[in-house]
């Protein structure tokens, strides 16, 4: 067997490995111009429909002939004209291949050398310094460049996110960061995570602070760990923080919901288990000296959607989360433009940059309550004395939590 | 007996009238209806000749002359028109605003008026998700019950929202006449050409540093398919109208094949106005809000009530505009 017929079974049985077929450079044919132009092309073609757009323009600059003799798209048909001249592209793609494909009419070209554009295959493959130029003429062109950006913008994020903007691929991606913190700076401990139904709806209600609210994230790492069925939990964050840029859209990624009713509701519907702080930015608002007590519960707009959609409750108490950026005082006045609720003035904060703002790796623990069933109707979210009582109760139960943990606390650092 | 068959004939023959059929919707809503054997005639309300068609019968009407109610009234009088679609609205916002406020705002109540004369049984109206206006405070599902908060700074929003108060006005004084509103999501398709496809067509585009927001699509199809089916079937009220499924702006940028350039907001909105009034961005800064914060409707009202299903995805409908636009990139495919 000659080393050209070898090349060319070679090459029919494996398309893509072009350019390691041996009998490349000896052939001494195809060093006209034409021909080695062609050669780019020719290794795009197979994957055409998969490359983006330059490897699309070659494609299309072969084709252009062909389709323009086409009758023009019509515009009463407005879905099938384009996937027409994509089909019509993928057919007249086929022929050229299977032109390609038998040697005869392939030498046939070569003689002809007045073909359009006689894709070359590995055995008349152009000499290799062609090759590097074309590699250089890519690596110079601005479309390249392009491409890679916007490849990289896309390298940690799924194609799909969900009705809320979840995005798993990204929340993976920090997971090590939450787990790290989990584990080896806060030091979680937690307890009761059993009271947590295995499915179904269900809405952790827990105190919310520290400034600089970690708690949302390590409630649901804590879940996500601890939990048997390793359920995923969306927390209910404030409004404010989808004002900011860059932290409204990781929050979203890694799971959080502008706190409303519609959100909410829409959540439980789809049997979430979705977390709660009820006392919102006058939570993470706390100064350290109203530490572990509890603010008012908003105006029982849970309770309510709890009724509503018969949720059970689980009360959950957060310790530890309320000395990790102990705040002094609260800038309201400068804080409006801004756009945000307040300017906190911890120990370290304005006093050492945005480095201040690092939480104190204090021990915390996180206790699930017993699970609170919601039996009234559905219709009862409107009677204003339930309501109060039954966040009332929420509260209390919460605060009992909170009471005894940090009664039984030692040490706010070691636990 | 024969008598009264085509009595009920004649009775259920329908005259559909379409205002605005140079628009995309118009124009394509035309075609459907021109195809559908159990409407009679279109009557097609425009300053442009549409394509011609069988049923078509066409009336050179200019919406912001005073003298367009009297002259409309006659015209649906004179058709016996039974439905009317009111889909005289820009799709981009335009720097002809003068002109917009009068066609959009004033049109409308012109032909609202002609429209209660001539006791015309059903009204669909087109509308825009867009009204609700992009905020923060957004519910991530806007439901149609929420307010318009899109804002009147921008004529583009104000004049519909115009329009649509004189609608529901009209909805309530004139009982017996059905009045239908759709408020369509940004439309994507092959074919379609609006201020978002023209976003999506440059190479490099614009975004808000830090925000990433979700927006939602509609495909062509099927934001012609449910004027159709509000033309077919008598649903009174008001309804969004757009596809399943949500997607980060980011993301559609990527699956675009664009490179997103982003500009800290408070720089852009100035920059953007530059671009605007030298006519080289595709809308003004008054859109930008639409780059940072949610703007995505909740479409269970139409499909529980309409029975209006979106056949493609916000992602299929933006896929399906990608591939139009990559042949238009490289000249295959020319602009409509």
């Amino acid at each position: 067997m000659d080393p050209k017929t070898k090349s060319a079974k070679k090459n029919s049985a494996k398309r893509a490995t072009v350019k390691t077929a041996p009998a490349a450079k000896r052939t001494p044919t195809a060093k006209s111009a034409p021909a080695a132009k062609s050669e780019p092309v020719a290794k795009d073609a197979p994957i055409a429909a998969k490359r983006a757009p330059v490897a699309k323009r070659a494609a299309a600059k072969r084709a252009s002939k062909p389709v323009e003799s086409a009758p023009p798209p019509v515009e009463s048909a407005p879905p099938i004209e384009p996937a027409d001249v994509a089909e019509e592209i993928r057919a007249l793609e086929e022929k050229l291949d299977r032109i390609i494909a038998s040697p005869a009419v392939e030498s046939a070209h070569r003689e002809e050398n007045a073909a359009p554009a006689p894709p070359s295959r590995a055995s008349d493959a152009p000499a290799e310094e062609e090759t590097v130029f074309d590699t250089a003429r890519e690596l110079l062109s601005t479309d390249f460049y392009l491409r890679r950006w916007g490849q990289a913008a896309m390298r940690n994020r799924s194609e799909e996110v969900d009705d809320f903007g979840y995005d798993p691929t990204y929340e993976a991606r920090v997971r090590p960061l939450f787990d790290f913190l989990y584990t080896r700076y806060f030091r979680v401990e937690c307890r009761g995570v059993e009271n947590v139904p295995a499915s179904g709806r269900c809405m952790l209600v827990a105190n919310h602070s520290g400034t600089i609210p970690f708690d949302g994230p390590m409630l649901k790492t804590a879940v996500k760990r601890e939990h048997a069925q390793k359920r995923d939990v969306r927390w209910l964050a404030e409004d404010f923080v989808f004002h900011f840029p860059f932290l409204g859209s990781f929050e979203t990624r890694i799971g959080a919901v502008r706190a409303c009713q519609e959100n909410a509701e829409r959540l439980l519907r789809h049997e979430t288990l979705v977390a709660v702080f009820p006392e919102g930015t006058k939570g993470i608002g706390k100064l350290f000296r109203e530490r572990y007590q509890l603010q008012r519960f908003g105006r029982g707009g849970f309770v309510r959607l709890a009724l509503r959609t018969q949720t059970p409750i689980v009360p959950v108490a957060i310790v530890g989360a309320e000395e990790t950026n102990p705040m002094l005082m609260r800038l309201e006045s400068i804080a409006k433009p801004l756009g945000i609720p307040y300017v906190p003035v911890t120990p370290t904060f304005p006093l050492l940059g945005p480095l201040g703002l690092l939480p104190a790796p204090t021990k915390w623990k996180i206790l699930f309550g017993e699970p609170i069933p919601m039996t009234a109707s559905p219709e009862s979210e409107t009677d204003e004395l339930l309501v109060a009582r039954v966040a009332e109760r929420v509260r209390g139960e919460i605060q009992r939590m909170l009471d005894s943990a940090v009664k039984g606390r030692k040490s706010v650092l070691f636990g | 007996m024969a008598a009264s068959k085509l009595e009920q004939r004649k009775r259920d023959a329908r005259a559909i009238a379409v205002t605005g059929t140079a628009s995309f919707l118009g124009q394509n809503l035309l075609g459907l209806l021109e195809e559908d054997a159990s409407v009679d005639r279109v009557v097609a309300i425009d300053v442009k000749q549409p394509p011609s068609g069988k049923k078509t019968r066409f009336y050179d009407v200019d919406l912001t002359q005073p003298a367009a109610e009297a002259r409309l009234a006659e015209i649906l009088a004179a058709e016996r028109v039974d439905s009317l679609v009111h889909l005289a609205f820009h799709a981009s916002p335009t720097h002809a605003a003068a002109y917009a406020h009068e066609l959009e705002s004033v049109g409308t109540m012109h032909l609202l008026v002609a429209a209660r004369q001539a006791r015309v049984r059903k009204v669909v109206a087109g509308s825009l998700t867009l009204l609700y206006g992009a905020h923060p405070s957004n519910p991530n599902f806007i439901a149609e019950h929420q307010p318009l908060r899109a804002t009147k700074r921008e004529p583009f929003f104000a004049d519909k929202i115009e329009a649509e108060s004189e609608i529901a006005r009209f909805g309530e004084r004139s009982e017996g006449t059905l009045v239908t509103v759709l408020r369509v999501a940004p439309i994507l398709g092959p074919t379609v050409s609006n201020f978002l496809t023209r976003y999506l067509s440059r190479r490099a585009v614009m975004t808000m540093m830090g925000f990433d927001p979700l927006l939602q699509f509609v495909h062509e199809i099927d934001a012609i398919a449910a004027f159709k089916l509000a033309v077919d079937r008598d649903v009174p009220g008001t309804f969004n109208i757009a596809s399943s499924g949500v997607l980060p702006l980011s993301t559609v940028i990527k699956l675009a094949g664009r490179v997103a350039v982003p500009i800290p907001h408070p720089i852009a909105e100035p920059l953007n106005a530059l671009a605007w009034v030298a006519q080289i961005a595709p809308a003004p800064s008054t859109f930008l809000p639409y780059l940072r914060f949610l703007c995505v409707a909740d479409c269970a009202r139409a499909r529980d009530v309409m029975g209006f299903r979106a056949a493609y995805t916000t992602r299929e409908a933006l896929t399906d505009f990608v591939g139009a636009q990559r042949l238009r990139d490289v000249k295959l495919l020319q602009e409509a």
